[in-house]
Order: structure tokens, then C-alpha cells, then sequence
């Protein structure tokens, strides 16, 4: 994964990622929007063939896009932990 | 909103081959990213190189080595390596990244059918998951003789690397019987699952997981608006999986946590890193 920055300003945020589609951007930004600092978040995949990503992220203002982003993988990635003890667990009852 | 708290699994059926769970909590994006990455990310074995060394079969070469490709295999995932991943960073691959196979078969009466279980494996643990895929048939005096090499690879770049022959979810079903409803029993007659039981003068939901939320239900209802509701819950799926046998369902399912897992640390990893200078 590679990242490279396409747009900086106070409140925004523009990246092209490489290596990584719809899996896990569309997670992102769901993830994205529901933070109430979050003014637009999305992306947008220019080559159906390759995996490279473009993500937007623009907040209100307060925070950075950056922490806003930062943010969102780390709920991300709690949610996939919060699974996989549930899945232990209910395959350990069986 | 989401929050962790309400994630909850139930496994509703799991046998060797398949596992259905209940998972509550989540949302789309999230079981779709799991559904995704169990299809294209998790890896598996499958033959990838074939050296032929006799082949008078009326089959060429490139579609026996394509049959063989298609073969699932038991895949051993803790001491195999991808090889990209491989520290032999070899084209031909090593013992850690490839496994050789063989196969060594004559017609010598008669005709007859080649079957997966007659390829020999160096490594006993990854062979064929059954041993009657037929892969061609040879004519009296037809000789095939080959080496194949197996790889670990990912759905993504070829289908014979995907672990499921069916990974999907549906919504949880949500069925509401108004008052309204006169028992007259048409919502019953033309469910297709039998999720409807008619009792007396009442509608009863009997067996709710098996609803498709096709509408035929509501769309037969003579009532305007109709005495039957069909909806779903918003966060709660049905997740169901079919293995190749290559791995075991619990296996596919924490391998592909493990994998979503780990491209978001290297995400991270980046953000943290970008300096945020246009390029
Ligand atoms: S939506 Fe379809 S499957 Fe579900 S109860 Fe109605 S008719 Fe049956
Ligand atoms: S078709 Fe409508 S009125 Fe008739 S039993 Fe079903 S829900 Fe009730
Ligand atoms: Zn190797």
C-alpha cells in the first residue's frame, strides 16, 4: 500500500491509495460519514482494473482530515476485533 | 450510528464444508468487505505451473494444465508461504512456497477416465479434496505424463485461488402481520419458502429465516394496503459460506479478519507517515 498526497488544505484531505478498492474504501467512508465532524467524505476508483483509490475527506473545520481519517480506521478496526471474539466465542459454543 | 457494543454472532449451522452464522450489529459495508476479502484475499492452493512430459491424449497441453488448475486443493496455510512473500524470492519457488505433483497414467487396455486422487503429492496434506474429479479420459495406448506445481494464491488474480464456491448474506427478515388480515390464506399459498403457516384465523410466521423478502406475499394480498408487511432489520445478516474444502470455514472466516485486519494497520501506517506535500 502507497499513498500520495493529491490535495492539502486546513480542512481537506485528497489521497491516491494504491492497493485498495471498494473492500475496504466503502467501509471508510461509511465509517467517515458518520462522524458528525465530517462535512463529505468518498472516493472513487478511476480504473475499474486497478486497485488504486482516490479518497476525499473534507471536515467542518475543527478537526484535521487527517484525524478524521485516522479516526475512522481505528473504529474500523474495532468493529473487526469486536468480530472476531464474537466469532470465537460463538464457534467455541457449537 | 454504529457502536461495538451490539456486535453479536450466532452460528446457525456449520458442518465441514459450510457455516451459516446470525451476525447482529454490523452494516453493509462491513459484511461486504468480509464477503469480498473471503473471495479475493484469502489464499488457497491450486496447481499454477505444469511441465508436460508426455501427452498423447486428444487433449492440448493448455487444457489439461487449465483442469488441473481448477482442481481444489487442501491447503496448509501455516507452512506455506505466498510467493511473493517467500524469502526464496524465486520465480521457480521452494519448498516453503510450492508443492510438486505428479501424474503418471496409461490406457493400457482399454479406455478409461483419469481421475484427480491418481496426482501424487510430494507433501501428503495438500492433495485434491475428493479423488473422482475426472480430468480426461485416454483411448487404448494414450500415455499423459506431467509435473505440476501447486502455489498458494488469492482469488483476485485467478478463480481456482478462491477458497468458497459461495460466500453471500442476505437481510434479516422482519414480517408483520397486521389485524386487518381476514385469514384468507393467499400470503400462505404462494410463499415459495413456506414461511407462512395458516392457524385457525391467524397468520403465523413459522420459519422466518427462510423468507427470501421476495413480496409475493404482499403483492397477493387482496387487502389495499396490504394486511402483510415484508421488511428487513437494518443490522442484522445472515451470512452463509460454502468451502472448496481447501480450508475449513472457521478457517476462511479468521483468515479473512486477520487479512482486513491487517491492510488497515498498513493504512494507518501511511497516513500517519504522509507529510501532506503535493506531489
Ligand atoms: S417475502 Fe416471499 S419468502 Fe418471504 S414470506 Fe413473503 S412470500 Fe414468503
Ligand atoms: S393474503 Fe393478506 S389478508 Fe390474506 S391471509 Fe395473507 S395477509 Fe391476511
Ligand atoms: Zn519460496
Amino acid at each position: 500500500m502507497k499513498i500520495k498526497t493529491l490535495k492539502k488544505t486546513s480542512n481537506e484531505l485528497k489521497i491516491e491509495v494504491e492497493g485498495m478498492g471498494h473492500t475496504l474504501c466503502n467501509l471508510l467512508q461509511k465509517r467517515l460519514l458518520e462522524d458528525e465532524n465530517v462535512d463529505l467524505a468518498g472516493y472513487n476508483i478511476p480504473h475499474p482494473l486497478a486497485s488504486n483509490s482516490i479518497i476525499y475527506v473534507r471536515t467542518k473545520g475543527n478537526v484535521e482530515s487527517k484525524s478524521a481519517l485516522l479516526k475512522a480506521v481505528e473504529k474500523t478496526r474495532e468493529m473487526n476485533e469486536k468480530f472476531r471474539k464474537e466469532i470465537e466465542k460463538a464457534l467455541k459454543k457449537i | 450510528m454504529w457502536s461495538v457494543e451490539i456486535v453479536e454472532v450466532e452460528v446457525l449451522e456449520k458442518d465441514e464444508r459450510n457455516v451459516r452464522l446470525l451476525i447482529r450489529g454490523v452494516d453493509v459495508p462491513f459484511v461486504n468487505a468480509l464477503r469480498r476479502t473471503i473471495i479475493s484475499e484469502v489464499p488457497c492452493m491450486a496447481i499454477d505451473e505444469v511441465v508436460m512430459i508426455e501427452n498423447s491424449s486428444i487433449l492440448q497441453d493448455e487444457i489439461i494444465a487449465l483442469r488441473l488448475g481448477l482442481i481444489p486443493l487442501k491447503t496448509d496455510l501455516d507452512s506455506y508461504n505466498l510467493p511473493q512473500e517467500c524469502p526464496c524470492k524465486s520465480e521457480f519457488g521452494c519448498n516453503l512456497c510450492r508443492v510438486t505433483l505428479t501424474l503418471d497414467v496409461e490406457a493400457k487396455e482399454e479406455t478409461r477416465t483419469v481421475y484427480s486422487g491418481e496426482l501424487k503429492s510430494e507433501n501428503p496434506e495438500i492433495v485434491p479434496v475428493s479423488d473422482k474429479i475426472p480430468i480426461i479420459k485416454l483411448a487404448r495406448g494414450q500415455k499423459l505424463r506431467l509435473e505440476a506445481y501447486a502455489r498458494l494464491g488469492k482469488g483476485k488474480n485467478h478463480a481456482k485461488w478462491q477458497p468458497v464456491s459461495m460466500c453471500t448474506y442476505k437481510y434479516f427478515p422482519k414480517i408483520e402481520v397486521l389485524s386487518k388480515c381476514d385469514a384468507c390464506g393467499k400470503c400462505v399459498e404462494i410463499c415459495p419458502r413456506k414461511v407462512l403457516a395458516k392457524t385457525e384465523n391467524k397468520i403465523e410466521v413459522r420459519n422466518l429465516m427462510a423468507c427470501t423478502l421476495c413480496q409475493d406475499c404482499v403483492e397477493v394480498c387482496p387487502q389495499n394496503p396490504p394486511a402483510i408487511k415484508v421488511e428487513h432489520e437494518e443490522d442484522t445478516f445472515i451470512f452463509s459460506l460454502e468451502s472448496t474444502n481447501a480450508l475449513p470455514p472457521e478457517r476462511i472466516l479468521t483468515e479473512a479478519i486477520k487479512i482486513l485486519d491487517k491492510q488497515f494497520n498498513e493504512f494507518e501506517e501511511q497516513i500517519k507517515v504522509e507529510k501532506g506535500e503535493e506531489s
